[in-house]
């Protein structure tokens, strides 16, 4: 039995593949009195012990905002793990073989528009996130370094900032945004003391998909696919009761 | 049952938003053209980068906790903020211009695919221990990875484990996912993401380890898959491997050996493996697929060692615990091994083997690299996330001890955080950076950035410091990683270093030679060229005193005060000898800065016990220049 191949392709996926027999299972519950095994608790001893657990680890005890964090990662284990036993993971192979096939039609229904998101999806995509894409603003200078000379260019014409900054150093470029153009100013850099005369500070152009689409494609992927397991669990989650008690 | 039947259209959803990663249909991510991309003359700018790199697809950064893959280690490198495995934030101060990931091709996804497995189809009772291991927590998941590591390194898998079908069909997946991501990320002309893969070879517990990276793009890397290293103890299989891909496919591939240092003496042999004089058609091999070694990285450093340069006081920079033994502590290292695992001793053997067959095997330049298990390439020592992932920051991972399939030496903060490289490339494209490091036009730093130039010549003088002096050293002498020929006169080299310009300043810089004479003999010579206030510090001995120190060791700080920005020079050779073959490379040596235990200390409020490395000179290390003399 070639389990290993089989295994690493159903188990190797994010778990959303749970999902649709969550849903199932929780019909066959229902809805009303959230039987036992449909309840989860963290109970006060079990929050104590995780900010046990993270103080050990960051000499101090975590802020509320950690402490949530912390809490819902313990929940999403505990609705992974019941959901893995309520499938019988720990039994037989049935389940897998079933898994299997789930994952089969998951191959036949992939919408296209995934394999190769539309421009407009994209775009909407850019639009939405344009600070993220935002390009950056370019500077066009000349310089001279006091009492001394530098291998560096002594003049740069529509330089982007990350480029002054891998060459100059980060002082240097952030100076720039707030040297008055036209005239000779000092500027500190990690060299030293430059004159610099900015001749052109143009601010970042707005990020264009054309320039830039293989870069907005990755992060809606990426967020596509994150988004999607968090729909999953919600799912599954929401199957559940969960109760978090704090101590004092 | 309106909401039950919502959550399950919501199921579908999500079911075919997922089934996008592993499906058979999907587009696959295409090469792009490095056609617009412009090419400069030569080389204006160095690009930084890390060429080796580990995500959870390597079973033992798996083992040991990982769980961020390719994508998220790319987007990393390129500047992006990136959660950590254990929940941290984390950003490069600076984006890195290019990235290899390079995930071991033995047992490459099995660890992951070992843990995801359903525990009870495991029949092998080695096999459901570590399966039950690296599901209950970080601590088990470390133990199960030593344990692996050890069985590896000894060749005592099971063998279950072992099934060679499983292995490439799991092989198979993965590197199909690994290109289409990594071609997603690649950007030609600002970003490049190579591809590439480690071959593990051991010999017991010897690393003989060698980074794989490839030229090309998915078309031809995905005619063949990442060659393991399981069974074998000598290199041979790898350059028939990289030979028949060459031919296969009409595309390029070079490798890397790495952590010389814990080789036990083996990986910069006299001989050819097993004994037996080296051959010139073995020397040559070697050499024409191995043009570069990584000097430096977070497992110490192997550029020398005081035990090889005792008059070098500069030697010894991150050789504490690795020094002891092999990478498994196996078997204890004794000092007549250190010869086969030093850079610099590797380059003077080289000449000697040349002076007798004609063919130099050891003709590397050199590179740093960070070999991060943590899929996030930090450098830097105020950002450094580790080793792996049980060494993420946290207050008490300095002083851990690090059993690599051992329990002895080994502790948290000999793990340096560093190991970058320089290339000087025409373009940030792939073949423009796989061609730089074909020609060694590349050096090793051990995190700071600095500016290093390096050319060799026969009429440079003080005037080509100015003006295009660039142009000059192309035009009239070879850069770092070339060779020169016979010529009038002493060799001059033109000598530019220039400091990180976020980073602290520059004591001096050294050259450092090799050389052979009429008996076979090779020597070493470092020579101070220039540094910082020549007027307060002058030669006493033969050498230049300490620059001075500026640490605050309680509050990680340093100043500038002391040091310069640019060092630069025309240096000539005063000892040279046109009969004797030699090298030359620089170092260039930062002023004391902290280490990132000095940086935990301050953030967890830890006392440190003495002995503790917290604040060290930070170094690059450049290819070398070679001079052949006349036959």
């Amino acid at each position: 039995m070639n389990w290993r191949g089989a295994a690493e392709r159903v188990l190797g996926e994010p778990l959303v593949h749970f999902l649709l027999i969550g849903a199932l299972v929780f019909a066959v519950f229902g809805e009303d009195g959230a039987p036992q095994d449909r309840r989860i608790v963290i109970d006060s001893a079990q929050v104590e012990r995780l900010a046990a657990e993270f103080a050990q680890s960051f000499r101090r005890p975590p802020t509320r905002a950690e402490q949530d964090a912390m809490i819902a990662n313990a929940v999403r284990d505990e609705v992974y793990y019941r959901e893995a036993l309520r499938l019988g993971l720990d039994r037989d192979d049935l389940v897998v073989r079933r898994r299997m096939r789930l994952k089969m039609e998951s191959f036949a229904s992939a919408p296209v528009d995934l394999a190769a998101p539309s421009v407009t999806t994209l775009q909407g995509w850019l639009d939405e996130h344009s600070a993220r894409f935002a390009g950056e603003p370019t500077f066009s200078f000349d310089q001279r370094i006091v009492g001394g000379a530098l291998p560096l260019p002594a003049s740069l014409d529509v330089a982007p900032r990350s480029e002054i900054a891998a060459q100059f150093g980060e002082e240097f470029a952030a100076a720039l945004m707030r040297l008055p153009p036209g005239r000779w100013m000092p500027v500190t850099s990690g060299f030293g003391q430059h004159e610099v005369r900015l001749r052109e500070r143009r601010p970042a152009p707005p990020p264009k998909l054309a320039d830039i689409r293989q870069r907005v494609e990755n992060d809606w992927r990426a967020a596509q696919a994150q988004a999607s397991e968090e729909r999953a669990y919600r799912a599954l989650r929401d199957g559940y009761r969960v109760t978090v008690e704090r101590g004092q | 049952m309106q909401r039950v039947v919502s959550i399950a259209l919501a199921g579908f959803a999500a079911l075919s938003l997922a089934g996008c990663d592993g499906n058979p249909l999907a587009r696959k991510a295409e090469t792009k053209s490095e056609a617009g991309v412009p090419r400069a003359e030569f080389p204006q700018r160095v690009y930084w980068g890390d060429p080796h790199l580990h995500t959870e697809n390597s079973g033992d950064a798996f083992g040991f906790g990982v769980r961020l893959g390719p994508e998220e280690a790319l987007r990393f490198a390129r500047g992006e903020e990136v959660t950590s495995t254990l929940g941290l934030k984390a950003k490069l101060a600076r984006p890195l211009d290019w990235l290899a990931i390079t995930d071991h091709s033995d047992g490459l996804g099995a660890i992951k695919a070992l843990a995801d497995a359903p525990g009870f189809l495991l029949r092998d009772p080695t096999m459901k221990r570590w399966h039950d291991l690296l599901n209950s927590g970080p601590q088990g998941s470390q133990r199960a990875s030593a344990e692996i590591i050890d069985a590896f390194a000894n060749n005592r898998f099971p063998a279950e484990f072992n099934n060679p079908d499983d292995i490439r069909k799991r092989t198979r997946s993965i590197w199909d996912k690994h290109l289409d991501t990594v071609e997603r990320y690649n950007e030609p002309g600002k970003f490049t993401a190579l591809l590439g893969f480690e071959y593990t070879l051991m010999d017991g517990g010897k690393n003989l380890h060698r980074n794989v990276i490839f030229r090309d793009g998915r078309a031809q890397v995905e005619q063949v898959l990442p060659l393991a290293a399981l069974g074998t103890k000598i290199p041979d299989a790898l350059w028939a491997y990289m030979e028949a891909y060459e031919k296969k496919t009409g595309g390029r591939v070079l490798a890397i050996p790495h952590n010389s240092n814990v080789s036990n003496g083996l990986m910069f042999q006299v001989t050819e493996p097993g004994g037996g004089a080296m051959s010139a058609a073995y020397a040559r091999r070697r050499a024409a697929r191995e043009p570069l070694v990584e000097i430096t990285q977070i497992k110490g450093d192997s550029e020398t060692h005081p035990f090889l340069s005792p008059n070098d006081e500069f030697a010894g920079f991150g050789v504490t615990g690795w020094e002891l033994g092999d990478l498994a502590m196996a078997e204890k290292k004794r000092p007549d091994m250190f010869a086969g695992e030093y850079v610099r001793e590797a380059l003077k053997r080289g000449l000697t083997i040349q002076d007798r067959t004609g063919a130099n095997p050891y003709k590397v330049g050199v590179i740093g690299a960070t070999d991060s298990h943590t899929a996030l390439a930090t450098g830097d020592e105020d950002n450094f996330f580790g080793k792996h992932t049980g060494a993420e920051p946290n207050a008490v991972r300095a002083m851990q001890k690090q059993n690599l399939g051992s329990r002895q030496g080994r502790f948290g903060w000999h793990y340096l955080a560093g190991g970058y490289a320089g290339v000087w490339a025409v373009a940030n494209t792939r073949s423009a950076i796989f061609d730089a490091m074909m020609r060694r036009e590349v050096y090793a730093t051990t995190g700071p950035r600095m500016t290093v130039r390096f050319f060799g010549g026969w009429d440079f003088s003080g005037n080509d410091l100015s003006g295009d002096w660039v142009r000059a050293g192309y035009k009239r002498g070879v850069p770092m990683g070339g060779t020169m020929k016979a010529g009038q006169g002493r060799p001059s080299f033109i000598v530019s270093a220039l400091k990180d310009p976020d980073g602290a300043n520059l004591d001096r810089v050294q050259v450092i030679k090799g050389w052979t004479d009429k008996t076979g003999k090779a020597y070493e010579k470092v020579f101070d060229v220039v540094w910082s206030d020549p007027g307060k510090r002058r030669l006493t001995g033969g050498k230049v005193p300490p620059v001075g120190d500026t640490v605050n060791v309680a509050r990680a700080s340093y100043t500038n005060a002391i040091g310069a920005p640019r060092l630069t020079s025309v240096w000539s050779d005063p000892e040279f000898d046109a009969g004797q073959r030699a090298f030359y490379y620089l170092r260039v040596i930062e002023i004391p800065t902290p280490q990132w235990p000095a940086y935990d200390a301050l953030r967890y409020k830890l006392k440190l016990p003495p002995g503790v490395r917290v604040k060290a000179q930070e170094r690059a290390y450049t290819s070398p220049i070679w001079y052949d003399p006349p036959a």
